[in-house]
């Protein structure tokens, strides 16, 4: 692992279009901003692996049978989603 | 091939009958950031819930729906630059789905903080990371018929 020591305000740059710079530090909070191209995805590490994990678990084949959801209403979608094929 | 652990079964026929609409989600799921092509199906029999498939691979598949059909009021927060990044420019152009974990006949899981969010117009898709994620679980039970816990 690459450490780099930062004061207050200074930032790192990664692959020459991620910028992540130090905004504050009060006790022992960081406070990080980060510039990253939109497709980029940036998450929290320990809601990432939460869902990842979750993820990880739901893949499944389609063989699968599925449980029965009573529906309390006849609940009905807008639309149909995107585009039909 | 077969071990205790496999269930075997008949690999999915392609059919033709089956409503599916293609699904590009080109950051992919979190931990299958490399599976970006996904069709979305609904089977006869099955509703409300639909598989979301990986493209290329029918065995790859997750069981998603729709939270209108079990908590109404679920309003993920969609972060702003998801929304500018999936072009979404009223509610109304976004389809919310679920990933449901199938642990049973009897119980079912499901994921209320990453749920996928697809532009209804262009067929792409984010599983996002809402928000407001920390009002809800990862692993929310679902209401099933003869739940036994």
């Amino acid at each position: 692992m690459l450490i780099l020591s930062r004061k207050s305000g200074e930032s790192i740059v990664i692959d020459g279009r991620i910028h992540v710079k130090i905004v504050r530090v009060e006790g022992d909070v960081v406070k990080i901003g980060i510039e990253a191209p939109a497709e980029v995805p940036v998450h929290r590490r320990e809601v990432y692996e939460e869902i990842q994990h979750s993820n990880q678990q739901a893949l499944t084949r389609q063989c699968t049978a599925l449980p029965k959801l009573p529906l309390t209403a006849t609940v009905k979608p807008k639309r149909e989603t995107a585009k039909s094929v | 091939m077969t071990s205790a652990n496999v269930i075997e079964c008949e690999e999915p026929e392609v059919a033709e009958a089956i409503p599916c609409c293609e699904v590009r989600m080109p950051a992919g799921l979190l931990g299958f950031e490399h599976m970006k092509d996904y069709l979305l199906i609904a089977k006869p029999g099955e509703a409300p819930f639909r598989w979301l498939q990986v493209k290329n691979n029918p065995a790859l598949a997750f069981v998603v729906i729709e939270p209108l059909y079990f908590m109404p009021d679920y309003q993920p927060d969609i972060p702003e630059a998801d929304v500018e990044l999936l072009e979404l420019t009223s509610p109304d152009d976004a389809a919310v789905y679920v990933i449901v974990t199938v642990a049973g006949p009897h119980r079912a899981t499901v994921n209320l903080k990453g749920p996928i969010v697809i532009n209804r117009n262009t067929g792409v898709g984010k599983q996002v990371v809402i928000v407001n994620a920390a009002q809800y679980s990862v692993q929310q039970p679902l209401p099933l018929n003869g739940n036994a816990g």
